[in-house]
C-alpha cells in the first residue's frame, strides 16, 4: 500500500500537452476521466439528491444525531488502540525483526481478506457471553455483545489490516541507513525512533490512519452482527432505509460521508505536501 | 588510539583483522570487494559483534569476548562512520543535521556559533537554512563529515565514501577528511577498493584478502615492495614473468613501474614485440610480448639467486602491459626496464632483495 505524492503544479501544464500528444495518450486521458468521474459518481448523485429541507427534517428527529456521536467516539477509541498496538506490529513487520515474519503477516492480511460478515459471526463465537473469553468479560461486569465495547471490537477487526499494512509500509520507506546514523550519532533506539523514523513515517502512518478511520466510520458487516446496538451512523442508514425508505436514510449518509472523509482528505494532502517538500 | 584485534567466521572465511591506529592517524584498510573492509569497520562502529576479540578506543574498551563481556551499544561508542550514502535525515535543515549530536551529547557538545564556524569551513555556510533534497552529491557529503564534527567523535571510519563522486570532488573531499583528522587528531580508518583512494588518504595501508591482512604498511613500500604474490596483484602488478634461472620464480611488472630502453643498473631489462597500445590516462598503455629476461640488476636479484639475471633465456611469451609517457615505435622489439622488481617464489611470498638480507 504506497499513496504517491502528487506532482507539483508547474509540471502540470506540460505534462497534459506530452498526455495529448499521441493517440494511445488521447485513449489513456479518456480512459483516467471515466473512471474518476466513475468513481465519484456516488458522492455527485448523493449531493443532487439531497435538499437542504430533507437534511434539516431528517435531522431534526429527537436523538437524530445520537449515532454520530456513537460512531465518533468508537472511532476514536478504535483509532487510540491501533496506534498503541499496531504501531510496534507494523515497525516490527517493516524491519523484519520478528521470527517467521511471513506467518505474522498472513495473520494480518486473514483479518483484511475475511468478509466482514464472517468477522462478525465468528466473533459472536469468540466473545459472545458464552464463550470463555465472554464469561471473564461477564465477571468484570462487560459483555463483548450489543454493547459499545462489541462495537469497539468490530471496528477494530475491520479496520485494524488497513493501518498496519499502510503503517508497515511507511516504515519500510524509512531508509534504515539513515537510523544507524542516529545511532552512530548518540541516540538510543527509543530517542532515534522519535526523532528521526516516526517524523520520516509521520505522512504514510497518517495516511493510513485515515484509511482506518474511514474503515471504522463505515464498518457494518462485523457490526450488524455482533454490535447492532448502540447504533453507529452506518446501522442508522440501515435502519431508516428498512423503516422508513431511500429519502429519509439518505441525510444520514450525508452525515456519513462528512464525519469520515475530512480526517482521511486531510492526511492526504499533508502527506503528499511532506513527501514533496522532502523531495524538492 | 584505536586498537581492533577481532575474528568473525563468514560464509566463505574467517575474517581475522588485528591493528591499532594512533591519534590523528589514518590507516587504510585496501582489499576486493568482499574481503571483510566493510565488516571490520561495523564492528569497531558496534553494529557487528565480532565472534572473539576486542576494541579499544582512548583505553575505553568498546567491544571484548572475553569476559568479562562488553558490548558498547553503538550510540555510546562516539565512532563516526561516514559511508557512500551521506544519510542526512531528509525532514531536517541543513544546521539541524548539523546540530544533530549536539543535543544529545554531553560535554564539548556544538553551540550555535561551533555549528555555524564548522558549516563555514566546510564551505556549506551559504546552504544552513536548506534541506538536504536540495544539495549535490558533494555537498550533503560535506554536511555528512561535518554533522560528525559537530558531534564530536573520538574515532572517524570511512567506507568509500567518496567512490563514484568525480574525480576532483573525491580529492576536495579527501583532502578535507585529511585536515579534519590533523585537526581534531582523531585515528582514522578508510575503506577502500581503489588503491589511488587508499594512498590518497593513508598514511598506513593494510592489504586485505579473504578476511586476512596480507600487509601492513606505508603506502609506497606496499606497491614497491609488495609482501607476497597476491599483494602484489592487488596493488596493480599485473604481469608475472618467469625467471628461468630460478624454476617457478617469478619477477612481478607494475605496468607504472618500468621506463622505456635499456637501464640494466635500475631493474630487469625485458624486450619483445608490441601486441597492443591505446591511450591511458595522459600516456599509453602497451601490452608487450616479453620473449626472454635479457639482464637483470643486482636488487632485482635476490641473494639466494645471485647469478637469476646474468644470462639470457626465454621468458616463454608472458603478456606485460606496462604504461609509457609516450607510444613505443611499430616495428622490431620494444626494450623496456622494470624498475627493482620484487621476485616471488612458487608459495606466494616474496624473495628478499640483497639490500634486506645484508640488513
Amino acid at each position: 500500500m504506497s499513496w504517491a505524492a502528487s506532482p507539483p503544479a508547474q509540471v502540470a501544464g506540460s505534462a497534459l500537452r506530452r498526455t495529448v500528444g499521441s493517440a494511445s495518450g488521447v485513449a489513456s486521458l479518456a480512459g483516467a476521466l471515466v473512471i474518476w468521474v466513475a468513481l465519484l459518481g456516488p458522492v455527485i448523485t448523493l449531493l443532487t439528491h439531497l435538499s437542504w429541507h430533507q437534511i434539516t427534517t431528517a435531522l431534526a428527529v429527537p436523538g437524530a444525531l445520537d449515532p454520530l456521536l456513537v460512531s465518533v467516539e468508537s472511532g476514536a477509541i478504535t483509532l487510540a488502540v491501533l496506534l498503541l498496538l499496531g504501531t510496534p506490529l507494523a515497525w516490527k513487520l517493516a524491519r523484519g525483526s520478528l521470527p517467521f515474519p511471513r506467518v505474522w503477516e498472513a495473520g494480518v492480511l486473514c483479518s483484511l481478506l475475511l468478509p466482514p460478515l464472517v468477522i462478525g459471526l465468528l466473533l459472536i463465537f469468540m466473545v459472545g457471553p458464552y464463550t470463555p473469553i465472554g464469561e471473564l468479560l461477564g465477571h468484570v461486569h462487560l459483555s463483548a455483545t450489543n454493547t459499545f465495547l462489541a462495537l469497539v471490537i468490530a471496528e477494530v477487526y475491520e479496520s485494524a489490516p488497513y493501518y498496519v499494512l499502510g503503517a508497515q509500509a511507511a516504515f519500510a520507506a524509512v531508509d534504515p541507513a539513515i537510523e544507524e546514523q542516529a545511532a552512530l550519532l548518540g541516540d538510543r533506539p527509543s530517542r532515534a525512533a522519535r526523532r528521526v523514523t516516526l517524523p520520516l513515517a509521520a505522512p504514510g502512518l497518517a495516511m493510513a490512519l485515515a484509511v482506518a478511520w474511514a474503515r471504522a466510520m463505515g464498518a457494518f458487516g462485523a457490526v450488524v452482527i455482533i454490535a447492532y446496538h448502540p447504533y453507529g451512523i452506518p446501522l442508522q442508514i440501515w435502519t431508516t432505509l428498512q423503516e422508513t425508505g431511500l429519502p429519509t436514510a439518505l441525510p444520514f449518509a450525508l452525515v456519513l460521508l462528512v464525519v469520515a472523509l475530512p480526517l482521511p482528505l486531510a492526511a492526504y494532502f499533508w502527506s503528499a505536501r511532506a513527501r514533496g517538500r522532502r523531495r524538492a | 588510539m584505536l586498537e581492533a584485534d577481532v575474528e568473525l567466521d563468514r560464509r566463505e572465511f574467517r575474517l581475522s583483522a588485528a591493528f591499532a591506529v594512533a591519534a590523528g592517524e589514518r590507516l587504510a584498510l585496501f582489499g576486493p570487494s568482499g574481503a571483510g573492509k566493510t565488516t571490520i569497520l561495523e564492528v569497531i562502529a558496534g553494529l557487528q559483534e565480532p565472534g572473539r576479540g576486542t576494541v579499544v578506543l582512548d583505553g575505553r574498551v568498546l567491544t571484548r569476548t572475553a569476559p568479562p563481556r562488553r558490548q558498547v551499544p553503538p550510540w555510546q561508542r562516539r565512532v563516526g562512520l561516514l559511508r557512500q550514502d551521506p544519510a542526512l535525515f531528509p525532514h531536517l535543515s541543513v544546521r539541524q543535521n548539523l546540530a544533530y549530536a549536539a543535543r544529545t551529547r554531553p560535554g564539548p557538545g556544538a553551540g550555535r556559533d561551533e555549528i555555524t564556524r564548522i558549516a563555514e569551513r566546510l564551505g556549506i555556510g551559504g546552504l544552513v537554512d536548506d534541506r538536504p533534497a536540495r544539495l549535490s552529491g558533494g555537498q550533503a557529503h560535506r554536511v555528512a563529515l561535518g554533522r560528525l564534527l559537530a558531534s564530536g567523535c573520538d574515532a572517524l571510519l570511512l567506507d568509500e565514501p567518496y567512490t563514484g563522486l568525480d574525480a576532483s570532488l573525491t580529492r576536495d573531499l579527501t583532502d578535507l577528511v585529511r585536515e579534519v583528522v590533523a585537526a581534531r587528531q582523531v585515528p582514522s580508518v578508510l575503506v577502500a577498493h581503489e588503491l589511488e583512494a587508499a594512498q590518497a588518504f593513508a598514511d598506513r595501508m593494510a592489504v586485505l584478502d579473504q578476511g586476512q591482512i596480507l600487509q601492513l604498511g606505508p603506502p609506497a613500500e606496499v606497491v614497491a615492495a609488495p609482501a607476497a604474490r597476491r599483494v602484489a596483484e592487488l596493488v596493480g602488478y599485473r604481469a608475472f614473468v618467469p625467471l628461468p634461472a630460478d624454476p617457478g620464480t617469478v619477477a612481478g611488472v607494475h605496468p607504472d613501474r618500468v621506463v622505456p630502453g635499456r637501464q640494466p643498473g635500475r631493474g630487469v631489462v625485458l624486450a619483445g614485440p608490441v601486441r597492443s597500445c591505446r591511450p591511458a590516462g595522459a600516456g599509453w598503455e602497451a601490452t608487450i610480448e616479453t620473449a626472454a629476461i635479457e639482464t637483470a640488476s643486482a636488487e632485482g636479484a635476490s641473494a639466494e639467486r645471485p647469478g637469476a639475471g646474468a644470462g639470457s633465456a626465454g621468458a616463454g611469451g608472458t603478456l606485460v602491459p606496462v604504461r609509457l609517457r609516450e607510444a613505443p615505435a611499430g616495428g622490431g622489439d620494444f626494450t623496456f626496464t622494470v624498475l627493482a622488481p620484487p621476485c616471488f617464489r612458487p608459495d606466494g611470498t616474496r624473495v628478499p632483495r640483497a639490500e634486506e638480507v645484508a640488513t
